[in-house]
């Protein structure tokens, strides 16, 4: 309390109903859906009011993951090894250069053609295919030319099935779970990568790639990777860049308030009823906002105690609530008192 | 079956096929035309899908086209004459093939022109007038082609809302409730349609000189200023009735409600003075001033329930007041009274209250171009802006209202009106009039012929200092109209009374004397400024404080015994009480909460 004048808020300001008002009032103004335009330099994310209630709500894996990859600065302004780096994250799949396959149950063999083109566009060998394929266990490659022969070795037919499926699937090149990989360049010329799909794990492997500057927007998989500081940075900067976006200027502390409350614990929790609203210690808090059978019975069942100490209680009760004007009490001592009074 | 034939269909129904649809539908349009088919089916063809649609339904909304043959409407110059002299009419054209009837399906195959010199070789019907491309509603209103569509629909809304002559025998109605302008006027400018329905016979506003200016801040967009004296001469004056009423109810058992005086010892008795305007029959006289409370049709109704037996024999039946009293924030004068007799042979009683309504603070008028405004100061009349020739403006309207509604027709019914009351005349501002282009000149030259700016602009004069203004004001006459939306009717305080019997807060709504609801989002306000001791004000002390006893012992409600003077627990008998301050509705809450066979238990900690 004696640092009052240097602190960036008074005690007892109500700076959580301040945070859910600044970034609600301008979410009734938000569109509810936005759309996107069919482009082929640009990704598609979610945005405006759909991605907040995403990232609130702590969804696993956002709708649209997207990754901004920086590169390190040998290799940043020169297009020819950017490109060479780009072709190591985007994820090129079997069934993305071929041209017609055959799959023969009986002897368990698959036949696939390969587009020669589509091999070209994107830089590959057949043979780049074949010694891929040939990895996988039980399998039996041959190659001829754009024509390469997977013979699996399987007891069932099921399981030779499911392995056509997957050998479709396989990955020749790139970083598994990136669909598509864009090198864009800034005004100052210097190249840079964005994804769609996120995999930070991987990218951060390959030569070349900054590995301190990575951004993705995968709540989650920054949770994993960076730890929780990291998650509880992005949900701020999240919410704030969604907002500004927009066009609504948020005050940044209202979304870092949001990701703290929503991160404190070391894991994310969403906000409402499975998360922060519902993990509340009052009863009377969780019973007024949803489910209130549930709270007050599950109350009645464990003998559960409320100590009227939150804002909601009090309301309820009609006691003078602990924020603002209602947080400060006379701290005098009567036996003080007494003493002050003998002196006079 | 049918591959490359077209599909018919009656009434939605396959009824079989054709090889050639579009030659079938003209076959049964020429044989209506002639009269061998009704003149109420209508055939369409659907050229995508390669099928005819027959309707003979009912249910369709229809419209009147003249038939286009040759390059020419068949409604001829010699016809036209023969209809204006009543030689024949509107039927003989329909039978002679000269008008008929389409509906929505059958206009999918029509290429209406909208005039004569509109029609091409494409052309197969003429619209019978341009003026019914809008409906009857928009048609009333005048220079509507000005306007944008948004406006019509306002104004229509507005124009339902509006007071005025409703009907000739509104001395002989007893409607729920009714306005009447004192001295309604017929428009200036008007439409055909707004003559041929009569409405000129029962009027809904009044012609008022109209300055679009501001006066020192008070008119803001969509609020008027309005000339003291106009309002004391009569403008936009009116009287408004409500009809209370009330029967003898009959109830099973044999008993009924009687209308008279109720006895001081009735159940739920007003107090002597709420009686004091009834007559000896219970029921008030008329030309009688009320107010607020005062009792209308004094009525006793039995018990609600049979009086239980006690050990003194059966006690006497306490009635039960249930008279009619005057709404809450109302007053006026008992205008008449009718007793009369409902199909179930009880009394009934209707008595009408009639209150004069003068144009206040917070009233509405508008125009019939959805330009509303309310009402936010009465100027007396010399401080008024004022024209070289003395004329001072009933209203004025503030310029914001125009530019951004863009009622061009509101503007143009402004010098229409004012032409035409210097020519003492009506001016005629039906939609896609004939001469439109050249009705606006003829204002202008009107205008000029008496002296007047041929745009409508006047030079004015600042009633407070006699300055004249640097601008000239667009100064005419519009036909508003006063709408019933009045503050009078609406105004409601509340500092203390009646509070809900179940939660102990108070009520809600204006019939009620309720206050305004302090919400969940008007919580989080006070919550979020910290107002810990305002809100618990609003959440507590002028809502729903109660003192409820809890037991030190076991934390369940208690009761406070008046008898015994001691307050007592009612789980465990025990005197061992404290008197706590809380909600009422926590107490209910608690309440709910036991009757889910969940005790929930208050511990006490002195502060």
């Amino acid at each position: 309390m004696e640092e009052k004048g240097s602190l960036k808020v008074s005690p007892g300001e109500a700076v959580g109903v301040v945070a859910a008002q600044s970034i609600g009032e301008p979410g009734t103004q938000m569109i509810l859906r936005s759309f996107h335009a069919a482009g082929i330099s640009s990704l598609i994310t979610t945005k405006g009011l759909p991605r907040i209630i995403e990232i609130v709500d702590a969804r696993k894996r956002p709708k649209f993951p997207m990754m901004h990859v920086v590169l390190e600065d040998s290799v940043a302004k020169k297009y020819e090894s950017v490109r060479a780096i780009w072709r190591k994250i985007e994820e090129v799949k079997v069934s993305s250069v071929l041209r017609s396959f055959s799959e023969d149950l009986r002897s368990q063999t698959m036949t696939l053609e390969l587009d020669r083109e589509k091999l070209a566009s994107y830089e590959i060998t057949a043979h780049q295919v074949a010694s891929k394929l040939e990895k996988r266990e039980a399998t039996e490659v041959s190659q001829d030319d754009n024509i390469i022969r997977v013979k699996i070795k399987s007891k069932d037919m099921k399981s030779a099935r499911t392995a056509f499926v997957h050998i479709r699937n396989a990955s020749i090149i790139g970083v598994a779970g990136i669909t598509k990989a864009l090198v864009q360049q800034d005004e100052a010329g210097v190249f840079f990568i964005t994804t769609a799909g996120s995999n930070i794990a991987d990218v951060m492997m390959i030569d070349g790639v900054d590995k301190w500057h990575i951004y993705s927007n995968d709540i989650f998989e920054v949770m994993r990777v960076y730890g929780i500081e990291a998650a509880r940075t992005l949900i701020a900067h999240e919410l704030y860049e969604t907002m500004s976006d927009e066009g609504f200027t948020v005050s940044f502390r209202h979304p870092s308030l949001v990701a703290d409350t929503m991160t404190y614990t070391g894991s994310i929790k969403s906000i409402g009823r499975h998360g922060v609203a519902g993990e509340k210690e009052s009863v009377f808090a969780r019973a007024a906002y949803e489910e209130t059978v549930k709270h007050f019975t599950n109350a009645g069942v464990f003998g559960e105690k409320d100590m009227l100490k939150g804002v909601a209680e009090n309301i309820l009760i009609g006691k003078q609530i602990g924020v603002g004007t209602g947080m400060v009490r006379l701290a005098i001592k009567k036996d003080e008192l007494k003493k002050v009074k003998a002196k006079e | 079956m049918g591959e490359g034939k077209c599909y018919v269909y009656l009434d939605g129904r396959s009824i079989g096929f054709v090889e050639h649809g579009r030659r079938f539908a003209e076959e049964i349009r020429r044989n209506r035309r002639l009269g061998v088919i009704s003149g109420e089916v209508n055939v369409a063809y659907r050229k995508r899908l390669n099928e005819v649609r027959i309707n003979a339904d009912r249910g369709r909304a229809r419209k009147p086209y003249i038939i286009v043959e040759n390059g020419a409407g068949k409604f001829t110059d010699d016809l036209r004459e023969k209809l204006k002299n009543k030689e024949i009419d509107f039927n003989y054209l329909l039978r002679r093939g000269v008008v008929e009837y389409l509906d929505a399906e059958e206009e999918e195959n029509a290429v209406v022109a909208l005039k004569p010199d509109g029609i091409t070789r494409a052309t197969t019907h003429l619209e019978i007038d341009p003026a019914i491309l809008f409906g009857l509603t928009f048609n009333v209103s005048v220079y509507p082609e000005h306007n944008s569509v948004g406006r019509h629909a306002i104004s229509a809304n507005f124009i339902k809302q509006s007071q005025g002559l409703y009907s000739i025998n509104f001395n002989s109605r007893y409607d729920a409730r009714a306005f009447l302008l004192y001295y309604p006027q017929t428009p200036i400018a008007d439409s055909v349609a707004y003559r041929k329905l009569n409405l000129g016979k029962h009027p809904s506003g009044q012609n008022m000189v109209v300055a679009v200016s501001t006066y020192y801040g008070y008119n803001m967009k969509d609020a008027l200023v309005i000339n003291k004296s106009a309002i004391d001469r009569g403008l936009g004056r009116s009287a408004f009735f409500r009809t209370y009423s009330d029967e003898e109810r009959r109830y099973p058992g044999g008993q009924q409600d009687h209308f008279r005086v109720p006895a001081a010892t009735t159940e739920g008795y007003l107090g002597e003075h709420a009686y004091s305007k009834l007559s000896e029959d219970g029921i008030i006289e008329q030309e009688t001033p009320v107010t607020e409370g005062d009792v209308l049709v004094g009525k006793v109704s039995p018990p609600r329930f049979l009086e239980e037996q006690t050990s003194f024999g059966v006690v006497e039946e306490r009635n039960r007041d249930n008279s009619v009293t005057l709404r809450a924030g109302e007053e006026g004068v008992i205008d008449n009274v009718m007793l009369t007799e409902t199909t179930g042979a009880t009394k009934l009683v209707k008595a009408r209250v009639r209150s004069v309504k003068v144009p206040e603070v917070g009233d509405k008028f508008a125009s019939r171009h959805g330009q509303k405004g309310v009402v936010a100061l009465i100027v007396n009349q010399e401080d008024m802006p004022f024209t070289k020739d003395g004329i001072i403006p009933d209203l004025l309207l503030n310029p914001h209202s125009l530019p951004g509604r863009m009622t061009f027709g509101h503007m143009i019914e402004t010098i229409a009106s004012k032409a035409g009351a210097l020519a003492g005349t009506h001016y005629d501002g039906t939609a896609f009039s004939e001469n439109g282009k050249e009705r606006v000149d003829m204002y202008g030259s009107v205008l000029e012929k008496y002296g007047y700016d041929k745009f409508g602009d006047e030079s004015l004069y600042d009633g407070r200092t006699g300055k004249q203004f640097n601008a000239k004001i667009f100064t005419g006459i519009v036909y508003f109209n006063r709408l019933w939306h009045m503050v009078s009717l609406k105004l409601q305080v509340r500092s203390r009374g009646p509070v809900q019997i179940l939660t102990h807060q108070p009520t809600e709504g204006k019939p009620r004397r309720g206050g305004l609801k302090f919400g969940e989002m008007e919580r989080d306000a006070l919550v979020g400024h910290g107002a810990s001791l305002l809100l618990k004000d609003r959440m507590l002390e002028q809502s729903d404080k109660a003192d409820i006893w809890i037991c030190k012992q076991c934390g369940d409600v208690g009761y406070f015994d008046f008898v015994k003077n001691v307050p007592v627990c009612a789980s465990d008998g025990g005197n061992d009480l404290e008197k706590v301050e809380i909600s009422y509705a926590f107490k209910l809450l608690l309440d709910e909460v036991k009757s889910m066979h969940i005790l929930p238990r208050i511990k006490l900690k002195s502060e």
